[in-house]
């Protein structure tokens, strides 16, 4: 009876995993929060970006611009369809000042990122409650970036850490290697301090945006389990999007706080 | 008589596996999607998946996932295709398909349509135009 039952257990159990595997594409919503169009530093136009993302089956796509020639772009957001495919405009901070203007901007956009790299950008980043995203802060380091203290502060936060597959793509060799070891580094202080993590295509064109199997093995790859890797394309970014929203909000003071009229 | 010898005893070939001892396998469906008016050949198809393959996970790295190409599967017009590896290395197979960007000279992107057990639910969803 009890060999039954494991068996039954083991059978059950491989079925619920090859099953949402199959699904991933088609019932869970996936989304891409680090994409950068032409008006950014990017080569593709939006148009081409959002066709290519809804043929890979993703639900949303965060379009992500510099602080250089600040503009909400609430046109790109009228001109489509939000309804059916989620369009968020983002805003990318490298330095200190830059974050300053877009703390001072935030009801105008959706995601506020910032690309770490510089150990004073890291920490003002996990530290600032405005901030969604802190991405890549192993940019052209030695080290990681991120420590067990910027994990805490980014849990308390809400900061997620970002893994950038562009990052991978782009270097070769032993780079590829150096880049994805501290990325892995920094996946296992933000499995152990419960920081959100998502998992995003970084992509400069259409060309570069990959499927959201392949995304989510990336993750698997970096130390994180099936689950919190599936979590990391589709289950954290919505949940950005939403506190977004309410950050975006009048009433919003900050994390937890805010006016009941 | 042992099923794996003839008449007068010669070895025919290998016995087959009984299912607990064979190796868990996961064929993938893929399309791949070029730039517009920019097309491949399968032999560059082969060429790009082997090279990222090796590079990505080495020599040995590649010997762990049991990786095969499908080659019957391959169907030019629509460019879907199969491969093949086992059950503990999806992931490092379909990271390394994300490593491909160009095919030769082309741009290209990888879509995943489906991870399946066996290859006859993928002919099942019509991902395979080989029918034998």
């Amino acid at each position: 009876m009890t060999v039954f039952l494991e068996n039954w257990f083991i059978k059950s159990a491989y079925k619920i995993n090859l099953g949402s595997l199959l699904f991933c594409g088609e019932v869970m919503k996936c989304f891409d929060l680090h994409v950068s169009p032409a008006f950014s530093e990017g080569r593709s136009s939006p148009e081409q970006i959002i066709e290519r993302a809804r043929l890979l089956g993703f639900s949303g796509i965060c379009l992500v611009d510099g602080i250089k020639n600040y503009k909400p772009h609430r046109e790109i957001k009228s001109s489509f369809d939000t309804k059916k495919f989620g369009i968020f405009i983002g805003f990318e901070a490298t330095k200190a000042s830059d974050l300053d203007r877009l703390v001072g901007k935030r009801r105008e956009f959706d995601i506020l990122i910032v690309k770490g790299g510089d150990l004073k950008i890291n920490r003002r980043a996990v530290e600032t409650p405005e901030v969604d995203i802190l991405s890549i802060p192993e940019y052209e380091r030695i080290d990681s970036g991120f420590n067990h203290i910027m994990a805490k502060l980014a849990k308390t936060n809400q900061v997620a850490l970002e893994i950038n597959f562009r990052e991978a793509l782009n270097s070769h060799k032993s780079t590829r290697s150096h880049i994805m070891q501290k990325m892995a580094l920094n996946m296992m202080l933000a499995k152990k301090f419960r920081v959100p993590v998502i998992t995003t295509s970084g992509a400069f064109s259409h060309l570069q945006l990959k499927d959201p199997y392949i995304l989510s093995s990336f993750g698997v790859l970096l130390g994180l389990t099936p689950e919190e890797s599936r979590a990391a394309i589709s289950k954290t970014p919505e949940d950005i999007i939403t506190v977004s929203k309410e950050k975006q909000a009048e009433e919003w003071i900050m994390l937890g706080v805010k006016v009941v009229k | 008589m042992d099923n794996a010898r003839g008449e007068g005893g010669e070895m025919k070939g290998l016995k087959n596996l009984p299912l607990s001892l064979r190796e868990r396998k996961r064929y993938i469906a893929f399309k791949i999607i070029p730039e517009e008016g920019e097309d491949f050949t399968y032999s560059d198809l082969q060429a790009g998946i082997w090279n990222t393959l090796l590079d990505f996970l080495g020599e040995y790295g590649v010997s762990r996932t049991s990786f095969w190409l499908m080659k019957d599967c391959w169907d030019e017009g629509q460019k879907m295709g199969i491969l093949r590896c086992n059950h503990k290395s999806i992931d490092v197979v379909l990271t390394s398909l994300g490593m491909i960007d160009r095919l030769g000279d082309n741009r290209i992107t990888f879509k995943i349509l489906n991870i399946t057990g066996t290859i006859n639910s993928i002919k099942k969803k019509n991902y395979c135009s080989f029918k034998g």
